[in-house]
């Protein structure tokens, strides 16, 4: 406790004598040029980062940083993935001031970092480059008006989908959903053994996303309080439609990204799957065979929706700066380097980080032509529907401080409910009921909710 | 016989080559070393014990202790949460949450039923096997006793893996042969989930039982299998009146780690529970904990659960050897 508030109290004198810098480094209009001098750092003594990450190859993207910014030295260490315990090692390395400058965290995540004291704030180094980033995907790292993270990638979603074997069967992509259970329909006819997709009670993430997609947003802030959401009219829908899919057993309830699930991708058992950007990664590995089948098709959209919606797969990633760094300026610089330099950016999109967080992907060659992704898909360029469905996030979308929670209570829910116990509109609004609970129980104000 | 009358030998002429003035002094250093048996021993004690005991105490008794700690106190948080949070002393709360909460309460429900249905299966395979083995006529005995060993060398994670593909309707030959023939095969349904992963943990952990049995039965004296056959009584009966009560030491003991090992069952859900709706993450007390502290990341509350899942395991298990024990040798 007491080196704690040491550390906070530290952490604030530290805050304080840089903003008094700043304050003292005279006229408005220089500021900037000062603080972007600071961030290049001194080649002859350079500053000395550490990052943390679980993106592979990311090395190669931390080299071609370091090559080019001499006053700058960033040390990549690879760690296990968030979820996995790579969050946990974080909270822990700022509990006992060793934690490194920067960090991966996912969007999901970065409220829980939050409030658990983990993130600097940065706005003063940052501000500056909000420009260049996607709106929903820098939003993720803004709260109460302050930055704390770089955007790294997200994860937009689109309907992945054999293309062969709808043709075959008379079906297009769906358009909207009752496309989608109409063409789920005629596959059930068509094919004994072949379904459409799989409902995936197992995947917290993709369930949230379809919510997302659907209209209400689930969290939100009301001046102090959370203002919980989760079972509103719009998710409700959702809920129904999914209910109405299983009832009539027209979609598998396996487990995606299982063996199983595997399988019937190879054998075409299941012949689309709404999923990330990410996932054409996934489909390419373990259905190698199935190469120049399959087509990617935007997400089939509610009736009467005022614009094209999308969502993204459990948000995405950003670089967090972390408290106790004693470089917040050139850690900011890394971070905002990291994921908006096209090089790099380039790099990072090969090794499979996600879709780029920046809003000009124009000069990203690996975009524009991809000979090991486009022939898959039988030569179409799936990025631009990906860009597509990036720009169509949801801007109001916000994790709350327990998404790791809402995550295995969603999963238990909508797993009893795939097993007859309720439905799925029970399954949320028993999610709902936990996550108040969930939220009061840490201290957190609630306002009375229900959409 | 013949090493032991040449050290004798050697010492006596060691004896015998020591100077007269050897003889006195022999006695002063008996005393010697025995006045140091009396002190000595005890730093020599000391000096062994040390490493296990920091050791132990470090890795078993600090943890124990740390979570002990941690589950009398709450993480709190205010307003939106975007200040740092307290840390606040909060009694038995964690423990009244865990045990109001009907998915704890729950799991500890799920995983005595488990034990009455894996206790058995388990020590009468057991014994079966260890039998079997031990039966006069068995053949091949060296490669049985391997080859029903050696699931226990796989690794729980490994062992889980294995039969979840035999389990997935995907990927197993088994449910093939099984539609084949026209038997149920949901291995994964919420009414055969515990049977599955019983039949993983007996798959793993007969055969180690077995070798424990073994081990019992091969110190009971041949004599009294003598005295049996001299008075008539066939392969049977001297199995069920002269092995099985002879070993009763070892069935008590496997009885007591399976009790254990099912209490804390956890690594078989873990990894068949994306496989399965039927597995949620407060399916055993162990798994529930899990989830407290690394999905919820709520470790006050999970180092309660804990508690509560250890003193459960002790109760269960020394109640357990206590009924056996008040019984006595006499009834069984």
């Amino acid at each position: 406790m007491g080196s704690r508030i040491r550390t906070a109290a530290g952490a604030l004198a530290a805050a304080a004598a840089l903003g008094l810098a700043a304050a003292c480094g005279g006229g408005g209009g220089e500021e900037p040029a000062k603080s972007a001098a600071a961030a290049s750092g001194d080649p002859a003594n350079p500053v000395e980062l550490t990052f943390w990450s679980w993106v592979p190859n990311i090395q190669k993207a931390v080299d071609a940083f370091n090559a080019k910014h001499p006053g700058i030295k960033v040390k990549l260490e690879t760690i296990t993935p968030g979820p996995d315990g790579g969050y946990a090692k974080m909270l822990a390395g700022v509990k006992a001031g060793n934690a490194p400058d920067v960090a991966q965290v996912g969007y999901d995540s970065l409220p829980s970092f939050l409030v658990n004291g983990a993130l600097e704030d940065i706005t003063q180094y940052a501000e500056k480059d909000a420009a260049k980033f996607v709106d929903w995907q820098w939003q993720t790292g803004v709260f109460g008006g302050k930055v704390y993270s770089i955007p790294q990638a997200s994860g937009p979603m689109a309907f992945y989908y054999r293309k062969d074997l709808f043709d075959k069967w008379g079906i297009e992509a769906p358009k909207t959903w009752d496309d989608f259970a109409a063409a789920a329909k005629t596959i059930r006819e068509k094919d004994d053994s072949a379904y459409i997709s799989t409902f995936a009670a197992n995947q917290a993430p993709w369930m949230i996303a379809l919510a997302q997609q659907a209209g209400q947003q689930w969290f939100s802030t009301e001046g102090d309080a959370w203002k919980v959401t989760i079972d509103n009219p719009d998710t409700r829908r959702m809920a129904g439609f999914w209910q109405k899919m299983l009832d009539d057993k027209l979609v598998k309830t396996e487990a995606d990204m299982s063996n199983g699930w595997y399988k019937d991708l190879q054998t075409g058992d299941i012949a689309g799957w709404i999923g990330g950007s990410w996932g054409d990664a996934i489909i390419r590995g373990n259905a190698p065979k199935t190469s120049g089948k399959w087509a990617v098709a935007p997400m089939p959209q509610w009736p009467g929706a005022a614009k094209f919606a999308s969502a993204s797969w459990g948000g995405g990633s950003a670089s967090a700066v972390l408290k106790g760094t004693d470089h917040p300026a050139e850690a900011t610089a890394f971070a905002v380097w990291l994921t908006s330099d096209p090089e790099s950016v380039n790099i990072l999109l090969s090794a499979g980080y996600g879709w780029p967080s920046i809003k000009d992907t124009s000069r990203i060659p690996n975009l524009q032509q991809d000979d090991t992704v486009f022939p898959f898909y039988g030569g179409q360029n799936i990025w631009d529907v990906f860009k597509e469905a990036d720009a169509a996030v949801g801007l109001d979308w916000r994790w709350p401080p327990v998404s790791d929670a809402l995550y295995s209570t969603l999963t238990d829910n909508a797993k009893a409910a795939v097993e007859g116990d309720g439905t799925l509109a029970d399954a949320f609004a028993k999610t709902q009921t936990a996550m108040v609970e969930q939220l009061k129980a840490k201290g957190l104000n609630v306002v009375a909710t229900g959409g | 016989m013949a090493g032991t009358t040449g050290t004798r030998t050697t010492g006596a002429a060691g004896a015998r080559e020591t100077p007269p003035g050897g003889a006195s002094g022999r006695p002063r250093r008996a005393a010697h070393t025995r006045s140091r048996a009396r002190r000595g021993p005890r730093l020599h004690v000391a000096v062994f014990v040390a490493p296990f005991f920091v050791a132990f105490s470090l890795f078993f008794i600090a943890p124990i202790c740390y979570a002990l700690y941690e589950s009398f106190f709450t993480l709190q948080s205010s307003g939106l949460g975007l200040t740092e949070p307290t840390i606040e002393f909060s009694g038995l709360a964690n423990y009244a949450t865990a045990l109001s909460s009907p998915a704890f309460v729950g799991s500890l429900g799920r995983v005595l039923v488990f034990a009455a249905i894996e206790v058995p299966i388990m020590v009468v395979s057991a014994l079966a096997l260890a039998l079997l083995l031990d039966s006069a006529r068995a053949r091949w005995r060296a490669f049985f006793r391997v080859s029903f060993f050696l699931p226990y060398g796989v690794p729980g994670v490994v062992a889980s893996l294995l039969w979840g593909f035999l389990y997935v309707p995907q990927t197993s030959p088994l449910i093939d042969i099984l539609s084949a023939v026209g038997l149920p095969h949901d291995f994964l349904g919420p009414g055969t989930i515990l049977f599955s992963i019983a039949n993983i943990a007996t798959w793993q952990f007969a055969g180690y039982n077995m070798l424990v049995l073994i081990a019992g039965l091969q110190a009971i004296p041949q004599e009294l299998y003598e005295a049996a056959r001299v008075d008539g009584a066939s392969e049977l009966r001297i199995a069920w009146h002269v092995k099985i009560p002879m070993v009763r030491a070892p069935i008590i003991l496997i009885t007591v780690f399976t009790l254990i090992g099912t209490l804390q069952l956890f690594v078989e859900p873990l990894i068949l529970k994306p496989l399965t709706t039927a597995i949620n993450s407060d399916f055993t007390p162990n798994l529930a904990a899990y989830n407290q502290a690394f999905g919820q990341s709520n470790i006050n509350l999970a180092s309660a659960e804990a508690t509560i899942i250890a003193i459960i395991s002790f109760v269960v298990s020394f109640g357990f050897l206590r009924v056996v024990n008040r019984k006595g040798n006499r009834a069984w």
